[in-house]
């Protein structure tokens, strides 16, 4: 890991362009934006939980790509271990939600997965809101998706 | 659910249509209890030190007692009683309930008690007790779900348990090297017996199949013995069969050249020798003899047929060699271990007769066996703690120190020599009585029957002599002051001491209890009364007279005898079993030599091509195999747009340019146009959420190779010709299968039926209440059925994803850990 003394001048040059950057810049949160919203679109128009992890991840490959591995560990001033053991714990933490939400259904009397949908009528600005369940399952299966391909990613990007 | 078979009991006076069948919960109980017993073993360590071997010996009690239970309900509680396991595959676990079955388990549970105490004594500040106990107890469930399954799948599944906790114990002392050996060669040697014993028990199942209802079921199996020999000899398999369990019962039971396994597992701690090395486990092979004798024996009697041929002759060869090899013994408890082979080798040899005399002579010497021997193992253990040695040479003149120990091993030793009236001495009557009928009936080579048996019984004599010894005569200076043994060692001695009393005082008691029940077990069609005879001169009787007589005159010359044994085994190494043995391991090492780098190559790319060719082989194969005709597409250009073409021909042109790509980076690119041709093909056949995933995807995967990519070198070198068409066969090997798993899986399309019950499942019905259970609800129905109606099959994938990061962490973190060989 680099200390401050013995940066290069430009911490994160690493030979992109000026042009690049500054894309990645405005790209990365549009297609995070549009990661979520393909998760919370999914249940009715295309989209999903796997979609929006692989896209999710995407966004960050584009970060380590024209930044570098060092900028993301710098900003959430962390060592990069401990980065891969956020992502480990993400894709754990995924899992557990998916079986979770897996589980709560057969507390209820119910099957294993199964799933329902809700109507919530009466709100001010959306009048009827449609909940289904089965966002909980697809936040799962988008937390573990983004949290075991970014430590595939990291992983392989450290070598 | 509880199924049971009637099972028709030898002897039975019960009416046919009673359902005779054990109690369930008490049979499984007594299996069960004592794996809950070893897998509290380590708390009750913690807490009561080296006091747990009385935990262990309750736990053993408890079983006793069930036993004694099951034993109780006379005829009513025999048969086979079973718990549905894998009901998809016909699986049970069976349980039976027998004479043979009760006796093996009052062995188990009744020396178990004995032992549990004695160890309490005995394994006084020793490493491992939590261990030690935990696997004891294990065992003694594995030797207990040996004696009473009723299937042989089960029989092998506690079989094999046995060899393991086996080998954990005699592997007790971890950092001893001869005992880790020793271990090793306990476990190659019964596991690959009882490798050769599955086998067997396969090849009796699909007979049992080919002329009738297949099954594993022992009672059944028994109860069709004509048909299923029949098929046997039909199909030639009998004898094959025959020796292939033979195999498995020769190797557990260390019968020639097999033996060698069993003086080396002396190096396990001495409860354990005396419990597993003599009383129980290396019995389960007798007890299979046994348990078969009346599937593999026919009725009426040839009285040399292949069954004798094979068993009798093995176990009157085990019994002179292992007694000749007892006898050049140095160490008493590897005299002990010699003799046990030697005593089994006599109920093998018992229960390969086909006269009743044999079955009797096994079925009695499996209980005077264990009650003479366990009490032997004890003394030795007692001499070895007390007096500090294990040496032959060094012991004498004990009972001045410990004379309740010199009695013990007295009447235990004068039971094993066979002197009259001690219960050895009617157990081997029955021996000399079958092998005397049997040369009778026969004539001719059948004498050496006989002979032999009188041959190994005065070496029998002569080493049980030896060992009384050691407590008789003057004792040397040199051994010092010997301890008296503390009192939970010498209770369970005396309580075995005291067993081979009782039987000696009233034989026809313990005959009519628990002998005669087991005898009938082995013998196939109705059992004949079993009785002792009153001591009358005949042929037995003198066999015993020569044998008691020449062996008193050897035992004279014991030394001499001793030495000279010991030379000609120095001399002629090859005579002993153990350097075919040493031989067989030192190739291991030289074959995985040579072995290895063959298949492991250490290249990626040898494995890729392994592993990929033999997925497309397999499948091609199996689509062979099972005829499936190869769907022609019929309709190729109904529903191709002009766009579409477009699309399709630069995905072409792109997987065309990727062969001739000038640089990785370029191949690569041009794959990614390939790719993304392919989803703009999804967009234009409306299918939107496939576009976007394969979209998404693509560009990852073109961004991960980039990554790789500049790691790898540029150039590889112009391919040879060879690996050029290695490596295009294989392409289009992996290719075709593909090819034919799309077409051969697309062209089965359950004409709509599906995709309609999804697409009106999957959307919202028209009415509907607040709440929808039954419904996707949701417009998106791709989605809907990876998250509700396939949720499962979601779930199963992200577990794989997750996997598959985790295989990464570890594979390259242990890389940079230096912890690859």
């Amino acid at each position: 890991m680099s200390s401050p003394e013995d940066r290069p001048r430009s911490p994160y040059d690493r030979r992109t362009t000026v042009i690049a950057r500054t894309v990645t810049r405005l790209v990365v949160p549009i297609t995070l934006m549009t990661a979520v919203a393909l998760l919370l679109q999914g249940h009715n128009l295309p989209g999903g939980g796997f979609i929006g992890g692989v896209l999710t991840v995407a966004a960050f490959v584009l970060v380590y790509v024209i930044f570098g591995v060092e900028y993301l560990v710098d900003t959430v001033n962390a060592s990069g271990d401990r980065l891969v053991g956020a992502y480990r714990a993400l894709f754990a933490f995924g899992l557990a939600v998916a079986l979770v939400s897996g589980l709560v259904p057969m507390v209820l009397g119910g099957e294993f997965l199964t799933q329902a949908v809700f109507f919530i009528h009466d709100l001010p600005l959306y009048s009827e809101l449609e909940v289904a369940t089965a966002l909980a399952f697809d936040l799962g299966v988008y937390l573990t998706v983004v949290g075991a391909l970014l430590v595939i990613i990291a992983e392989v990007g450290y070598e | 659910m509880v199924l049971s078979w009637l099972s028709k009991t030898p002897k039975s006076d019960l009416p046919l249509d009673v359902l005779v069948t054990p109690p369930l919960v008490t049979t499984l109980a007594v299996v069960l209890l004592p794996f809950a017993g070893a897998v509290l073993a380590p708390f009750a360590v913690r807490f009561a030190g080296e006091r747990a071997g009385y935990y262990a010996a309750a736990v053993a009690l408890v079983c006793l007692a069930l036993v004694a239970r099951l034993a109780s309900f006379g005829e009513a509680g025999r048969g086979t009683v079973a718990v549905e396991w894998l009901p998809s595959l016909d699986v049970v676990l069976a349980l039976h309930v027998d004479g043979l079955a009760l006796l093996i388990a009052f062995l188990a549970s009744g020396v178990g008690v004995l032992v549990f105490t004695y160890s309490a004594g005995y394994m006084h500040d020793e490493p491992g007790l939590a261990k030690y106990y935990a696997t004891l107890l294990a065992f003694m469930g594995s030797m207990l779900g040996v004696a009473l399954a009723g299937d042989l799948i089960a029989l092998f599944v506690f079989w094999e348990l046995t060899s393991v906790s086996s080998f954990l114990l005699i592997g007790h002392y971890t950092d001893t090297a001869s005992s880790v050996s020793a271990a090793r060669k306990s476990l190659v040697i019964t596991v690959a017996g009882g490798l050769f014993m599955l086998v067997g028990f396969l090849l009796l199942g699909w007979t049992a199949g080919v002329s009738g209802e297949q099954t594993y079921v022992i009672s059944a199996l028994v109860e069709r013995a004509p048909e299923i020999r029949e098929a046997l000899d039909g199909a030639g398999l009998f004898l094959p069969t025959l020796a292939l369990v033979a195999v498995g019962a020769a190797t557990k039971s260390a019968q020639v050249p097999a033996h060698i396994w069993l003086p080396d597992a002396m190096e396990a701690p001495t409860p354990v020798s005396a419990f597993l090395h003599s009383a129980t486990m290396v019995k389960a092979g007798v007890y299979l003899v046994g348990r078969l004798r009346p599937l593999f024996l026919p009725e009426s009697l040839p009285h040399v047929g292949n069954w004798t041929l094979l068993l009798a002759a093995l176990g009157l060869l085990t019994m002179s060699v292992t007694a000749i090899l007892a006898v050049q013994a140095v160490d008493i408890k590897e005299l002990l271990a010699y003799s046990t082979a030697s005593h089994l080798g006599l109920i093998v040899a018992g229960f390969g007769f086909a006269e009743a005399a044999g079955a009797e002579a096994g079925a009695f010497h499996v209980l005077n066996h264990a009650a003479f021997k366990a009490a032997l193992f004890l003394v030795a253990g007692i001499v070895a703690h007390e007096a500090g040695t294990r040496r032959i040479e060094n012991l004498r003149g004990l009972r001045h120190d410990m004379p309740v120990t010199a009695a013990v091993a007295t009447v235990a030793c004068l039971s094993m020599a066979g002197i009259p009236p001690f219960s050895g001495f009617y157990s081997k009557e029955f021996l000399f009585d079958a092998a005397y009928e049997t040369a009778h009936a026969v004539g001719g080579a059948a004498w050496m029957f006989p002979a032999v048996a009188v041959f190994g019984s005065v070496f029998t004599f002569v080493y049980s002599a030896k060992f009384a010894m050691l407590f008789w005569g003057k004792k040397p200076d040199a051994l010092g002051h010997v301890h008296r043994p503390p009192l939970a060692m010498l209770a369970p001695a005396v309580a075995l001491g005291g067993l081979v009393l009782a039987i000696t005082a009233a034989p026809q008691a313990f005959v009519d209890a628990i002998v005669g029940p087991a005898y009938s077990a082995t013998v196939p069609g109705d059992a004949h009364g079993f009785s002792i005879p009153a001591l009358k001169l005949s042929p037995p009787l003198v066999m015993s007279a020569v044998t008691v007589g020449t062996g008193a005159v050897v035992y004279q010359a014991y030394d001499r005898l001793h030495d000279g044994l010991r030379e000609v085994l120095t001399a002629q190494p090859r005579l002993r079993a153990n350097i075919w043995y040493d031989g067989a391991m030192a190739t291991l090492p030289w074959l995985s030599r040579w072995v290895t780098p063959a298949v492991q190559t250490g290249l990626l790319r040898s494995y890729a091509a392994s592993v990929v060719g033999a997925t497309a082989v397999l499948a091609l194969l199996g689509y062979a195999a099972a005829g499936v005709a190869l769907p022609v597409p019929t309709s190729v250009g109904a529903g191709l747009t002009g766009a579409m073409a477009v699309v399709v021909v630069v995905a072409v042109v792109a997987a065309v340019g990727v062969l001739d790509a000038p640089s990785h980076v370029a191949g690569v690119l041009t794959l990614s146009v390939l790719g993304s041709m392919l989803a703009i093909l999804y967009v234009l056949v409306d299918a939107p959420d496939l576009a976007l995933t394969q979209l998404v995807v693509e560009t990852l995967v073109l961004v991960l190779f980039l990554l790789v990519l500049h790691r790898l070198p540029a150039f590889y070198g112009d391919a040879d010709r060879g690996r050029v068409v290695r490596d295009g066969a294989l392409a289009v090997v992996v290719g075709a299968a593909v090819s034919v798993t799309v077409l051969v899986s697309t062209a089965a399309s359950p004409n709509g039926a599906l995709a309609r019950y999804l697409s009106e499942r999957a959307g919202l019905p028209t009415d509907h209440g607040s709440v929808l259970v039954d419904w996707g609800g949701g417009g998106n129905a791709v989605n809907v059925i990876l998250v509700d109606f396939r949720g499962i099959d979601t779930l199963g994938e992200i577990s794989v994803v997750a996997m598959a990061a985790l295989a990464v962490l570890t594979l390259i973190r242990m890389r940079d850990r230096g912890e690859t060989p």
